[in-house]
């Protein structure tokens, strides 16, 4: 068995102040980005955005703590964050203005410790500065350019409220989802980027012809983001070494010098060792948050990339391995303090305190194939487990060569910490990479995953998954089905906007009924992509990145930036989660009125519409009679299998200017929750309000049979066609996993699934005795991680609501 | 030797999928009904009688505001309406349903027509054919040690039907584990032993009074029938439920282990179970009520303790 180890005493400090973090949000970002958009108001975009990025990065705080081994702040203060307002923080000027949710406490500060977001405090003064720039901001966000004109026909099918988009074309956030390409800044360095791209300026002087115009702008702006990038870690590197003179333990100060000439070297130069490669990782990450407020910069491959350089240092002895491991804690740690402060109505989908930092571990080797496991790959389970860190998201890449000592470790982890890993399969994801997005094999061999769930290529692609802007995409497929069946209005809000697909009681026969759920669907969903296309076309204008494009296998070969299509590898995606809510739907109502004639179409539409109300006998009917899917039973299944099928069917037939490829996925955040909560009553029994189900699960408490059945259920449709990510979230009582035994058989069942072409699983190992208790008496549960679907969080801090949709999936017991 | 029917029935109080405690790898394990013992700490007392029985789940009822189909069935007026309370899922006031069990004879009449499964049957008949299909489907998920588990109740009780899913599974290449507590003729151990790979075997106290006692037959045909499947080249893994008071003693450890080292290369393994009281809620379904209110789990040094001593004897052993 696994044993995890104690960490130190400086990471313990670090992860207590991260565990129990209170956010201070500062304006100087805000300060420095407004004074450089007014001093360069008619600059075009691409260059006004890098010059911003470098006057923020010349004028930014950097500090240095004392238990800092990996140094770097996003906000002025350790754990801080700065604001994002040219895409719109709107949310935060109301609310300060307002001061409802903010109170001053005895430490002399404002604090927000409402739930729905991480808590943050803010000065009096920082809070008058930040009102100081409002007026501003107010016309010039990109969400403002997007709001000003839409396409024929938005508003009325925005009404509908099934656009997850809402009725605006808001925009609050950057498309940034996606791995950058650390690889390439640790091992190239600015200094080379930088020359790359000044050669061809030199080289085209007064000679701009076609499209080289748009060329040089491009290569500028990535001249001066090498230079913000060389500035910023520079003063980091003289951070340290003030540090240092002040420093009196001779043993911190040789550690801090060594810092401050590794951030010398580094800031143009490539890493030589395995502490300046995940230093220099940190620092771009930080240049690309200065950039934007980019939502979900995943690591990558992490073990991969920092490996070659801990082989080095163990073999010339600069370097031990419990050394190492520290620099590894210090390093996710550090990730932890990036927490950007944003609007709490993303935050309620997208998770409190989530950081969006997954990261991919295992796999195989890009030119070989050949399992590709070594010691980093330990050391960030380690990580994770010793310091029960519920973020990021570590993904391990399962392949037919992962070796036992790995899955022992890694079930040891997901016993400690709920959700993490999730498990992926190699042996699908590879293979339909080259299949569906024609990726090169030895490219598709180095995907990573980002967000929750999603595919991509390791900084060659620009994927923009899940949606562009974090909250485009169909909302609830609930409600996509109960208007299908309400002929176009929806009967969760009373809107018209869809098609005229007649009642449910009019439609004849079940083929109808499908029919009339494929329409609505097509409709509803080409319209989603339309919007994602108009504001993708938009955004991009307004938004370029060059932090991002100058790490991005294409971009500095083509001269473009990533977000037109400078990449290697486009594509874009959005994500269907509930659709089990849908297909048990449509179950029901072929069985209760169709097949056994247990009750009428219109008895049905009457008991939907009535929030079953008057008609408790039926819905206990439907829950216990109809065949639900996620039981290996093919009445059910194969409904899932259709429903799939015409999601990523309507996919297939969807593109942008950018990219060829709108991949389907079936995953979510907490989506399922927030979706539930705005949709009716279902057929399948479910009542208004209730969460739908999640991801690609069996409706909540609904799989009866055990998780072979639940995997036999999923594997009715071709996971492989799912590349924007796939996720089968299953709860596994402790009890069956109680002896060593056991442990193997849940590694034996999941390779089993896998062999049977799954594509992911995710485990949460608690039981629905332990959640209770932990409701009564929150701060005896305090570690207690669990995973809501795509993320995983501190029980205690997700919302009532979504703590009871875990409480109420099916637990997979073992007597 | 008696004539296998083809579409020979079963009675099963559940089939579970992915069981991971009943044998070696990842099973199916098939629960039988009806047992000859009545062991005071039974996990699953709904399983002792091979008669239905009408099991009760509390939580399921919707209530006779909503429902109440079930009063005006009960042809012996055994159901009455109770005080209203507040429902545990959503606080409004519900009123749920008595059961007098004195008055209840079992017809099941309320089970039919219960929308909620909160009255459902204590079991179900099932065909050979379906209980195999519901076996071999999960056929890739076994892996080379697991398969199938056939235990109870006392499966050797149903003989016929648990020599039949044995065979049928073992002629598919299932491996075939039989859970039971060695009560059940001698001639039917030896029948089946060709189809069985493992005997998850329950010894549970060497006294023969205080077997009685404690599981209500003596302990003289279980002990014959180990030596004999030993003797007959079957395998054993033999279970001890430890349990505080009752057999929890050095002196039957040893004497169990003692047992066991006669019994030579039979014995695979010895499982030392910590006895645990979580089966207390299932005699409440089926109206009774649990008789071991007294009695604590094993602390984790006693359970040690047995284990060593389990080694000493060069015995195969684990706590489970
Ligand atoms: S089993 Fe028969 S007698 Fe017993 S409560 Fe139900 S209907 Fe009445
Ligand atoms: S029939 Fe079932 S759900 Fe209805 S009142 Fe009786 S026990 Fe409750």
């Amino acid at each position: 068995m696994y044993k995890f180890r104690s960490a130190t005493d400086r990471i313990e400090l670090m992860h207590q102040l991260v565990r129990d973090r209170v956010i201070p949000v500062d304006t100087e970002r805000v300060a420095a980005l407004t004074k450089s958009h007014k001093k360069n108001a008619k600059v075009p975009p691409i260059i006004k955005t890098a010059l911003a990025t470098y006057d923020i990065c010349s004028e930014m705080t950097c500090r240095v703590e004392d238990f800092e081994i990996i140094v770097g702040n996003i906000g002025k203060e350790f754990l801080g964050s700065g604001m994002w307002p040219e895409w719109d923080a709107s949310w935060l000027w109301q609310e300060l203005e307002e001061m409802k949710l903010w109170e001053l406490w005895d430490d002399g500060l404002y604090h927000r410790t409402d739930p729905s977001g991480v808590h943050m405090s803010m000065s009096r003064e920082e809070i008058n500065s930040f009102m100081s720039f409002r007026d501003f901001w107010k016309d010039n966000t990109v969400t403002s350019y997007m709001d000003s004109w839409a396409p024929e026909g938005f508003e009325e099918v925005a009404g509908l409220g099934i656009l997850e988009m809402g009725s605006k074309m808001r925009t609050p956030i950057h498309t940034g989802h996606l791995v950058a390409g650390y690889e390439k800044i640790i091992n190239t360095g600015y200094h080379t980027i930088r020359k790359q791209a000044q050669d061809w300026i030199d080289a085209h002087k007064g000679n701009l012809m076609g499209n080289d115009v748009d060329k040089h702008m491009f290569y500028k702006s990535a001249v001066i983001i090498c230079d913000a990038a060389i500035n910023m870690i520079k003063h980091y590197g003289q951070a340290c070494f003030d540090k240092a003179n002040l420093c009196k333990d001779e043993c911190r100060k040789a550690e801090l010098m060594k810092m401050g000439n590794g951030l010398m070297w580094i800031s143009e130069n490539p890493a030589r060792n395995f502490w300046e490669a995940c230093q220099a990782t940190i620092m771009y990450q930080i240049l690309l948050y200065q950039e934007a407020r980019h939502p979900a910069l995943a690591f990558g491959r992490f073990d991969q990339y920092t490996w070659p350089f801990l082989e080095a240092d163990l073999k010339s002895g600069s370097i031990t391995m419990d050394e190492a491991q520290e620099i590894v804690d210090a390093f996710f740690l550090k990730s932890n303090c990036f927490y950007r402060a944003s609007n709490p109505k993303i935050a309620a989908y997208t998770g409190v305190g989530v950081t969006y930092h997954h990261t991919t571990i295992g796999g195989v080797n890009r030119d070989t194939g050949e399992d590709a496991t070594n010691p980093v790959t330990y050391m960030i389970l380690e990580t994770v487990g010793r310091l029960k860190l519920h973020d990021p998201t570590i993904s391990l890449r399962i392949n037919k060569n992962t070796p036992d000592k790995l899955w022992d470790c890694a079930i040891e982890t997901t016993r400690l910490v709920g959700g993490l890993p999730l498990f992926q399969n190699d042996e699908v994801i590879i293979p339909s990479l080259v299949k569906e997005l024609e990726f090169e094999l030895r490219d598709a061999r180095d995907y990573g995953i980002i967000g929750c769930q999603e595919i991509v290529g390791c900084g060659n692609d620009y994927p923009a998954g899940n949606g562009l802007h974090g909250k485009a995409g169909l909302g609830s497929h609930g409600n996509v089905l109960m208007t299908a069946l309400n002929n176009g209005v929806n009967p969760s809000n009373g809107k018209k906007g869809g098609l005229q697909t007649g009642y449910l009681y009019d439609m004849k026969t079940f083929d109808d009924v499908k029919s009339a759920y494929k329409t609505q669907f097509d409709y509803l969903h080409k319209w989603s992509v339309t919007i994602q296309n108009y504001v993708e076309n938009l955004s991009t204008f307004y938004a370029p990145s060059a932090a991002l494009s100058i790490s991005i296998e294409g971009c500095m070969e083509s001269g473009k930036d990533c977000t037109v299509g400078g990449a290697k590898y486009n594509s874009y995606g959005g994500t269907a989660t509930g659709l089990a809510t849908v297909s048990d739907s449509l179950a029901a109502i072929k069985y209760m009125v169709f097949d056994k004639k247990l009750c009428t179409a219109k008895e049905l539409y009457d008991a939907v519409m009535a929030n079953w109300n008057g008609y408790e006998v039926l819905q206990q009917q439907v829950l216990s009679l109809v065949p639900h899917y996620g039981n290996d039973d093919p009445y059910a299944d194969e409904l899932m299998a259709w429903v799939t099928d015409i999601y990523y069917e309507n996919c297939c037939e969807c593109y942008s200017k950018r990219s060829k490829y709108y991949k389907a996925g079936l995953y979510g955040a907490a989506q399922h929750v927030v979706q539930g909560s705005v949709t009716i009553a279902t057929p399948d029994g479910r009542n208004t309000g209730q969460p739908l189900a999640d991801a690609t699960s069996p409706g909540q408490g609904r799989d009866k049979n055990g998780p072979i059945s639940v995997f036999k259920s999923i594997c009715c449709f071709d996971h492989g066609r799912y590349m924007d990510g796939l996720a089968l979230n299953l709860r596994i009582h402790p009890s069956a996993l109680s002896t060593e035994e056991a442990k193997i058989s849940l590694r034996d069942m999941t390779k089993a699934y896998f062999e049977n072409q799954g594509m992911e699983v995710q485990y949460n190992v608690v039981s629905s005795d332990t959640m209770r208790a932990a409701q009564k008496d929150p701060k005896s549960y305090k570690d207690l991680v669990v995973r809501i679907a795509g993320y995983s969080a501190y029980f205690n801090e997700l919302p009532t609501t979504m703590q009871n949709d875990v409480i109420s999936r099916t637990e997979m017991n073992s007597l | 030797m008696w004539l296998m029917s083809e579409n020979i029935k079963g009675r099963v109080y559940d089939i579970q999928g992915y069981s991971v405690h009943d044998g070696p790898g990842i099973r199916t394990t098939v629960f039988l009904m009806g047992c000859p013992l009545t062991c005071l700490w039974c996990h699953s007392p709904e399983s002792q009688n091979y008669d239905f029985q009408l099991s009760w789940f509390d939580m399921r009822c919707i209530g006779t505001v909503k429902c109440g189909l079930c009063i005006n069935v009960c042809p012996n007026s055994a159901l009455y309406e109770r005080e209203p309370e507040k429902s545990l899922i959503d606080n409004s006031t519900i009123t749920k349903i008595n059961i007098d069990r004195s008055k209840c004879d079992n017809c099941l009449a309320c089970t039919k027509v219960c929308p909620a499964n909160a009255l459902v049957p204590s079991g179900y008949d099932i065909s050979l054919e379906d209980v195999f299909k519901r076996i071999i489907k999960d056929k890739k998920y076994y892996g080379k040690d697991g398969g199938v588990t056939i235990s109870g109740g006392e499966p050797m009780e149903q003989f016929e039907f648990t020599y039949a899913i044995a065979k049928r599974c073992k002629e598919s290449n299932l491996t075939v584990c039989v859970d039971t507590t060695g009560f059940a003729p001698g001639e039917n151990y030896e029948k089946i032993l060709p189809y069985v790979d493992l005997f998850l075997f329950d010894l549970k106290h060497m006294d023969p009074k205080r077997s009685r006692n404690f599981v209500g037959v003596d302990n003289e045909l279980i002990l014959e029938n180990a030596k004999l499947i030993a003797k007959n080249g079957g395998k054993l893994q033999i279970r001890i439920p430890t349990i505080p008071k009752l057999n929890a003693s050095m002196e039957n450890m040893m004497k169990t282990a003692d047992f066991c080292k006669d019994l030579g290369d039979a014995v695979t393994m010895i499982q030392l179970l910590p006895y645990h009281n979580m089966g207390t809620t299932k005699y409440l379904r089926i109206g009774l009520n649990y008789k071991l209110v007294n009695v604590d789990p094993p602390s984790d040094e006693e359970m040690q303790s047995y284990l060593d001593l389990m080694l000493s004897y060069d015995l195969p052993a684990q706590i489970h």
